[in-house]
This record gives structure tokens, sequence and C-alpha cells, in this order.
């Protein structure tokens, strides 16, 4: 009964994020946008044949990362600033408790990621004639990226919201956090490209999936003091 | 009384100690087979100031999860002295190993994981005083600046035990090797002085964190009777 009315509730954060979100469509055209401006710059700039093909390797997966990490860090943070923008982050205390505040913003920062990926990933891999052999690879570790970059994002723009400045600190504080995560991602696409086995991501799985678990395990214990402070 | 003279009696303890590593540390210890020169003998402060940088960190962690169960001030204090010294050491790690890669491979930065590492605790180290800076407010800044804190610890096990462990690292294999076998091959005058640094910068911090805690609680105490 309690499960199924917290998924109930946490339901119920995602449909007002959504609401709010189509309403005002600010991160969606943020994210969208920076990442689609970014990845026209680096085409243009670089495109498919400035690179060696000795480097093409280690330099497309870390520009592909580069390009939907900026992306997200213009958007993700919204899920709590607006709320404090708005004056509408005492309501939703009253209205929901924090673990489904959290997993509603969670899931919304989700949807936007994947959604991100979508537009940018294939783009990418056509302008800059990055070729990917192992498809499901990459999928995994796209996926899994997602699921550990929203937990990270989340947690950090509740702890950013009621500070001053917070964009500019949502960058600062994301980025040592998010970096050996980037690390593991661009290791695991490079994988991915280079072999169409699954075996040949598995490291970087195993990385990317235990600081993403590790980081929402930390989040769930967290959260209830940072959102009520 | 008495309390005061033990600590003048530690200070000149501490004092000598340290006196006593660095004279070992260029005349005690023999000079280092492979290694260009005298250069090896960074090692000695090098390798106790990253230590120190990470101590501080599991200090600041025990503080901030302390303020965040217990909400006394003190505890707030307590982390940030932590991650003062903290950002300290590991800026002090950072320049002594650019000082040692630049006499060894002729460059200051090599983009080594275990650089990479120690620059990233620098940036968590920042990013936590930003945070603080930016909160007003002196109960939201501790707790908000704690569950960061908390936050920050995840991911050091992956900066200092995965990372190093995708990338090939310049370097040595770290002292425990991964079946748990004791890897450290050292002349036993160089791990003498090597153990006694360590012990010695472990000193120096506590000195310099009990300080800054102390001149916490006393402003702590002032303001507390201000208020009344």
């Amino acid at each position: 009964m309690r499960t199924s009315n917290l998924l109930s509730e946490i339901a119920a954060v995602l449909a007002k994020e959504f609401t709010s979100e189509l309403r005002s469509r600010v991160a969606l055209n943020a994210i969208g946008l920076f990442g689609l401006t970014t990845l026209i710059a680096v085409a243009y700039q670089i495109g498919p044949y400035q690179i060696q093909e000795a480097d093409r390797p280690h330099l497309l997966s870390a520009l592909l990362w580069i390009i939907l990490f900026f992306a997200a860090t213009s958007g993700l943070s919204r899920v709590f600033v607006k709320e404090e923008d708005a004056h509408t982050a005492k309501t939703l205390r009253l209205a929901a408790r924090p673990l489904a505040v959290l997993g509603g913003k969670y899931l919304f920062n989700l949807v936007l990621l994947v959604a991100l990926f979508a537009l940018i990933v294939p783009l990418y891999c056509a302008l800059m004639g990055y070729g990917v052999r192992g498809v499901a690879g990459l999928l995994l570790v796209l996926l899994s990226g997602a699921l550990a970059l929203s937990a990270t994002a989340t947690i950090v723009a509740a702890i950013i919201a009621r500070a001053s400045g917070s964009t500019t600190l949502f960058a600062i504080l994301s980025v040592p956090l998010v970096l050996p995560l980037l690390v593991m991602l661009i290791q695991g696409t490079r994988a991915a490209a280079a072999s169409s086995e699954l075996a040949a991501v598995l490291p970087a799985l195993q990385g990317i999936v235990s600081l993403g678990g590790a980081v929402i395990v930390v989040s769930v214990y967290l959260f209830p003091a940072v959102w009520h402070d | 009384m008495t309390e005061n003279r033990t600590r003048a009696l530690l200070h000149w303890v501490l004092g000598g100690w340290v006196l006593l590593v660095i004279a070992a540390a260029f005349f005690y210890a023999p000079s280092a087979a492979g290694f260009k020169g005298e250069s090896a003998r960074i090692v000695f402060f090098h390798v106790p100031q990253a230590w120190v940088a990470v101590l501080a960190f599991c200090v600041n962690l025990v503080a901030s999860i302390r303020y965040m169960r217990k909400r006394n001030p003190l505890d707030d204090a307590r982390a940030a002295a932590a991650a003062r010294l903290g950002l300290v050491f590991s800026v002090l790690a950072t320049v002594t190993g650019s000082i040692f890669a630049n006499v060894m491979w002729n460059s200051f930065w090599n983009w080594d994981p275990r650089e990479v590492s120690i620059v990233i605790l620098l940036l968590i180290y920042a990013a936590y005083f930003a945070l603080r800076e930016a909160i007003p407010d002196e109960e939201r800044r501790a707790s908000l600046s704690a569950a960061y804190a908390v936050l920050a610890f995840v991911t050091m096990p992956f900066l200092v035990f995965v990372v190093p462990r995708i990338y090939w690292s310049l370097h040595p294999d770290t002292i425990i090797g991964a079946k748990g076998n004791l890897k450290l091959q050292m002349d036993s005058r160089m791990l003498q002085t090597l153990l006694g640094s360590l012990v010695g910068f472990t000193g120096l911090f506590v000195w310099l964190y009990t300080l800054d805690v102390r001149l916490a609680r006393v402003l702590l105490a002032r303001r507390g009777r201000e208020e009344e």
C-alpha cells in the first residue's frame, strides 16, 4: 500500500513536471538548442575529414560527450530552480513526500536526457562520420549514462536551488562530480565504436552503473535533509 | 594550565619531528635508483601531502555527517576547517607532483589518472567553498554544504580506484596489490623517512585543524553571548 502510494506520488510529480515544462518549454528549448548549436559548430569546424584516422576513436567519443554534457547542464538544474523562482517549493513540500519529489524530478531529468541523446547522437554520427560497430553496446552506454548523469544532476540541482547565482553554481558543483563518470562514458563509447562485442563495453558499464547506483542511494538519504532544510 | 603545558610540549615535539623528517629526507635516505638526480626525494613530501589531502576529505565527510545528524554548528566549523586544509594540501601535492614530473619527463602536466584525481579533489574543495559563499543563511549553508560533501565523497573511490585502472598511469601501482599482497619495495631508510614524514604531516594537519576548530569555538561562544 505504501509503495503504491509512493509510486502514485512519483507519477503525480512527474506529470506536474511535464505539464509545467510543456507550458513554458524552457528546459527542452535550452537543452535541445544548446546541443544542436554546439553540434553544428563542431561539425562545421571539424567535420568528418579534419581528424586523423588514428585520432578518430579518442577524439570523436570525447567530443560527443562534451556536447551532450554541456547541453544537459544548460537545462537539468531547472527542475528545482524553477520551484524556488516561482515560489512553489513550499506547496510541493506539503503536497508530496521528499522521496516522491526526488523520484518525479529524477525521472523528468532522465526523460529530458534520453530525448537529448535521441536527438544529438544520430545527428552527430551522421555529421561527423562516426561509424559505430557495436550499436547495442553504445545504446547500453547511453542509457546507463543517462541514468547516472540525471541522478547527479538532480541532487546537485536540489542543493543549489536555494543558493544565490544557482545556475552558475550548478556547473561549478556538478563538473567535479561528473568527471569520473564522463571518463568512463567516453571510454565505453570508444569501446562500442570499435567492437560489436558487448563484452568490450562491460568494464566501462560496470563503473558507470555502480557510480550511478551509488549516487542514487546517497541521494535518497540526503534529499530529505536538503529539501526540508 | 596543565592542558596548556601539554599542548606546548606537543607543539615542540611536532616541530622537532618535522625538522628531523626534513633532515632525514635530504641526508639520511639514500638516492633512489632510476630517477634523475635527487628528484626522488620530493616523494617524502609529495606523498604525505596527497595523504593529508585525502585524510582531510575523510574528516570533512565525518564532520558533515555529524552535522546532518545533530545540527551542531561546531560540526559545520569542523567540516569547513578540514576542507580548508584539504584545499591547501591538495594544491601542495599538485605543485610538488608537477615539479617532479617536469624533472623526470620534461613536462609539468601529463594527464596521468592520479594527477587528474588530485585535481578533481581540488575542484571539489573549490566547489564546496563556492557553495558556502553563495548561501548567506548560516544554517542552510551548513546543511547544504554538508550534503554536497557527502555526495562528493561518493565519487572519490571511483577516481582513486576505478579510473586509474582503466587508463595507464605514470604513477607506481598502489601499495597493496589486487590480490591483497604487499607491493611496496623500498630501501628501509627511505621507507623509515617516508613513514616518518607521513606521521609528521598528519601531526601538522591535526595541529592546524585543532587550531581552526578552537578559533571557531571561540567565535561561536562570543556570538552566543552577544545574542543573549
